[in-house]
């Protein structure tokens, strides 16, 4: 039966043909369903043309939200020659609008590139320019929103901001470091083209730009800039190589303002020598902190009880000898029989020299080593150096007694301020900072918070904090830090004078650093002010005269600021023969002749026009006038 | 008893071909022609006189063919000789393969499928009584087969060239002739495909190159890749008649080889087994009128056509789907060709007449 045979055969292959094709439909099948979601993103991506828009870097806000640095936004004109129909046309009307040669123009329009900036004419429009081209509606003709890093407060807070690139990437300081948070994602315009570069008629898809995420710093910027400014008028003043400014709050650690001169305009910085836009002083300087260093002295002296600062006392003769060497007090002739407490008004250096004789190295050390001395704070900051502490092998007597007034060591200025703080704080200490958040910049909805870090606790006791606290306020009221002193607040602090060393290892002659320790109010201090002045001419070398009036000018933007209530328990200031007392006029409008007489005493009482009442009195009721001023009295 | 079904899913079939010949071709020819109908309305043509055509032929009895097979299959030689020669055969896309007529074209390589097919089949049914010796039955009409295959490949047509000597083959195969002599055939071509390897490594590679076609993305596989560009996105239903992007300048004329590839991104993978049905069910109807036939040569021939058909159609979409690398066939029905439609027309008409009669 040949005819079977053959039939089975024709089925054969016709089980055959149908396998193949049950094939090719799972085939079908694998790429069209299995393989969509990969096929579809590669076709996607091959027929469709992505005009970038880009994202808005995210903010750097103060504590308030004030911006420090922003963005501004502006257009530029983008190119698809391809899709350029009329070229002479387009050529022609944007050269008009944009002040270009009409053959350079043509050359743009008619480039063989898919995609074609005209630069640099074309970038940076203004809105009206912008404006101009938009309403031409020539297809292939596109504008672009740009967006470029701006510091509206030019140099203030450089060195903590850092800057950007031409790209708007971050190269240095917050700006590099939170890099991946204000960055945001790039936006893009949508469109379909053939395989020849035409655009299709389907509709364009708009991508929206994610912009970064803002960056929320505990710094205040109006104190910020009182900081900066006063700063810059002490380098102009006293032509300073440089400025620190340093204000942290002690009982968080949150830095509320950081200066260091000279400082660099982040928008242009490739004007600046490196070390200037590299170096945060504020930081990354450690220098011989001279006096300031008493206060930890002190601090560790009181808590070991090793000292009644009211009841020991010392005789300063101008000089201490230590194994074979004079240590010389700053006051040559000496000041003589003083208590401890004047010892750290007057700044004795013999005085702490002995403070430190009674405490011996290991104790001392400790206390250095406590508060962070020779270790970085670790402040979130780049660029922080440790500072330099002598090893406690190599502390032999007279290593004991320079360390004990603030020579032979090495600190930076947020060290010192991170110790003064824990010492002030009741021996609890934060770790500084600087950020205090990331927020999403559209609805400013936190998405992270960094709180306050309690790095230790109890590293004194309350009473030593209380009695340094005392000392300090007395410092200004009775002693060195009299230029810092506030009529009618209570303000603490500590004069620094150190010579630098230079190059050559050895004490530079009249070069010095003139610093000043401040804390307000002195009872319970919120905020602690560092001011140190590098390399001051023209003046007095002393921190009292150079630092202290600066941390004075701080600490009262800082009282009107926070409007800090004003304390009547703080300490009477005692003046020098050289200074004049103020008075605040009593009201004397009202009473008799005799009366005011007795009511103003210690003024020189001018009377016009007669009678026995007083009318009216110039300078007004409660100004506050010099002793011995003039005070007139209209009698009726 | 004519055959409804399958002149109707063949009507159906061509007509959505000629749609989807103008959906595929609107852009290439406003761009080359400035003139967006151009494709269809040429294929519109040949499809009305395919139709009659079909008509015709299924009236004329098939058993004349059979009485002038020799004089068909010399002419058809003759045609694919004359193709050859310079001045009257015309080349298109690399191939020597047309007769220019105006803007038309003829294929003789089309015209010579029929043509072989019915002398091939009158060989096996005239010597039907040989075929338990295997060799002396194949030898002669392999040599014949050989020849034309030759011929073509002088164009070069190597698709249609291969259509021809597969499904011929596949013909002798069906007559119930000694299967192991198509494994022997089977090795030998194997032996010369490794040959040809070893001659030639660069071959190897093009050959593996649809295995993975981004090895060569703007070479080997650039065609195969804007085919799965085209395939891939249109997922379960596609984009919709007319809505293909691909045949925006990214597949090359994609009227032709890849028709199949923008009838996926349109239709979908439901159009695709829409298509898929209606080519099934040709094949199925054409089987069920040889496996009827009890005259040898209306079963030979009659199987024969169809199967060209339909082994063109597979190769087609193996090729569009990337199962095979590049060989360069047109899918029956749909592609855009006026000599293949025709053609194919031609044999479903002579297939219908084979059905017709008892």
């Amino acid at each position: 039966m040949f005819r079977s045979i053959i039939n089975n055969r024709i089925k054969f292959v016709f089980l055959v043909v149908i396998t193949i094709f049950l094939i090719v439909i799972i085939r079908v099948f694998y790429i069209q369903v299995i393989e969509y979601k990969k096929l579809s993103s590669l076709a996607e991506s091959l027929w469709s043309r992505n005009l970038p828009v880009q994202a808005d870097r995210g903010r750097i806000l103060d504590r308030n939200g004030l911006v420090i640095a922003g963005n501004v936004t502006t257009s530029s004109l983008v190119l698809i020659p391809v899709q350029i129909k009329n070229k002479e046309e387009v050529a022609k009307n944007l050269a008009e609008i944009l002040g270009v040669t009409y053959e350079e123009m043509y050359k743009h329009v008619s480039k063989k590139t898919s995609i074609e900036r005209v630069h640099p004419e074309g970038r940076d429009l203004s809105y009206e320019v912008a404006e101009k081209i938009n309403d031409l509606g020539y297809d292939g003709v596109y504008l672009l929103k740009e967006t470029k890093r701006s510091y509206p407060y030019e140099e203030v807070l450089s060195h903590v901001i850092g800057y950007v690139g031409i790209d708007n990437q971050g190269l240095s300081g917050l700006e590099l470091m939170y890099d991946k948070y204000l960055t945001g994602s790039d936006g893009s315009i949508k469109y379909y083209s053939d395989g020849k570069g035409n655009k299709l008629s389907l509709p364009e898809i708009y991508n929206s730009p994610q912009s970064g995420f803002d960056i929320n710093l505990t710094i205040d910027l109006n104190l910020q800039l009182v900081l900066e400014n006063e700063l810059n008028k002490a380098m102009k003043k006293y032509e300073a190589e440089g400025a620190i400014g340093i204000v942290m709050n002690p009982k968080t650690g949150e830095v509320l303002a950081m200066s260091s001169k000279p400082s660099f305009n982040p928008a242009n910085y490739q004007d600046y020598s490196k070390e200037t836009i590299n170096r945060n002083l504020a930081i990354w300087s450690s220098y011989e902190p001279g006096s300031t260093f008493k206060i930890l002295t002190l601090a560790a002296a009181i808590n070991e009880g090793v000292v009644n600062i009211f009841e020991d006392h010392y005789y300063d003769s101008g000089k201490i000898n230590v194994s074979g060497s004079t240590l010389h007090c700053w006051k040559p002739e000496g000041h003589g029989e003083e208590t401890f407490l004047q010892v750290v008004e007057n700044s004795c250096n013999p005085g702490f020299v002995v403070l430190g004789q009674r405490l011996g190295k290991e104790k001392l050390f400790k206390y250095i080593d406590l508060f962070g001395f020779g270790k970085k704070t670790g402040i979130d900051l780049n660029g922080e150096s440790k500072g330099i502490i002598f090893n406690l092998d190599n502390v032999g007597p007279l290593e004991l007694a320079t360390t004990a007034f603030g020579q032979g060591v090495s600190v930076t200025a947020i060290g010192q301020v991170n110790a003064v703080s824990a010492i002030v704080n009741e021996g609890a200490m934060y770790k500084p900072f600087v950020v205090k958040g990331i927020s999403e910049s559209d609805t400013g909805v936190m998405i992270e918070e960094y709180k306050p870090t309690l790095v230790s606790q109890n590293l004194i006791k309350k009473e030593t904090s209380d009695l340094v606290k005392y000392a300090l306020e007395s410092v200004v009221a009775n002693g060195s830090g009299h230029n810092a002193y506030i009529e009618g607040y209570r303000v603490g602090g500590k004069t620094g004078t150190a010579q630098k060393v230079g190059s050559d290892g050895h004490y530079m002659v009249g070069n010095y650093i003139l610093s000043f320790m401040g804390i307000i109010p002195a009872n319970d201090p919120e905020f602690v002010v560092y001011i140190a002045v590098d390399g001051a001419h023209n003046v007095t070398q002393y921190g009292g005269s150079v630092s202290a009036p600066i941390a004075k000018s701080v600490m009262n933007s800082i009282i009107s600021l926070y409007n800090l209530p004003p304390d009547p328990e703080g300490m009477p200031r005692s003046y020098l023969w050289y200074e004049q007392k103020y008075i605040t006029l009593p009201n004397v409008v009202g009473m008799n002749k005799t009366e005011a007489r007795d009511m103003l005493n210690g003024l020189t009482i001018e009377y016009s026009g007669t009678g026995e009442k007083v009318a009216s009195m110039s300078p007004e009721a409660n100004t506050r006038v010099k002793e011995g001023s003039i005070v007139k009295l209209l009698l009726n | 008893m004519k055959d409804k079904i399958l002149k109707i899913t063949v009507i159906i079939l061509s007509l959505f071909g000629l749609l989807m010949i103008y959906s595929s071709s609107y852009i290439w020819a406003d761009f080359k022609y400035n003139n967006p109908y151009k494709f269809v309305i040429n294929q519109g043509i040949f499809l009305v006189i395919g139709i009659i055509l079909m008509h015709v032929v299924s009236k004329i009895d098939y058993k004349l063919y059979k009485k002038h097979a020799s004089i068909i299959l010399l002419l058809g030689v003759i045609l694919l000789i004359l193709v050859l020669i310079p001045g009257l055969g015309i080349v298109r896309n690399g191939s020597r393969s047309w007769f220019g007529i105006g803007s038309l074209g003829v294929q003789p390589s089309e015209l010579s499928k029929i043509a072989l097919v019915i002398f091939v089949s009158k060989y096996l049914e005239k010597n039907d009584k040989d075929k338990k010796m295997t060799l002396n039955f194949i030898l002669p009409i392999l040599l014949v087969i050989m020849f034309s295959f030759f011929l073509i490949m002088l164009e070069p047509d190597f698709g249609t060239g291969m259509v021809i000597v597969l499904s011929l083959l596949v013909l002798i195969f069906i007559t119930g002739t000694n299967f192991t002599i198509f494994i022997k055939l089977g090795i030998l071509g194997l032996i010369g495909i490794v040959l040809l390897v070893i001659i030639a490594p660069y071959r190897l590679k093009r050959i593996t190159s649809f295995l993975n076609p981004w090895s060569d993305p703007l070479g080997s596989g650039f065609q195969i890749i804007q085919s799965l560009y085209a395939i891939g996105p249109g997922g379960l239903l596609g984009f919709g008649f007319t809505s293909s992007r691909q045949k925006h300048f990214y597949l090359p004329e994609p009227q032709t080889d890849f028709i199949f590839s923008i009838i996926s991104e349109e239709f979908g993978f439901l159009g695709v087994l829409i298509v898929s049905f209606l080519f099934i069910t040709i094949f199925y109807r054409v089987v069920k009128i040889s496996i009827d036939k009890e005259d040898l040569f209306g079963k030979y021939l009659s199987f024969g056509l169809s199967f060209m058909l339909i082994f063109q159609t597979l190769l087609n979409l193996a090729v569009v789907t990337g199962l095979i690398p590049v060989t360069g066939v047109t899918l029956p029905f749909i592609s855009y060709g006026g000599t293949s439609l025709l053609v194919s027309m031609i044999e479903i008409g002579i297939i219908l007449n084979i059905g017709s009669q008892k």
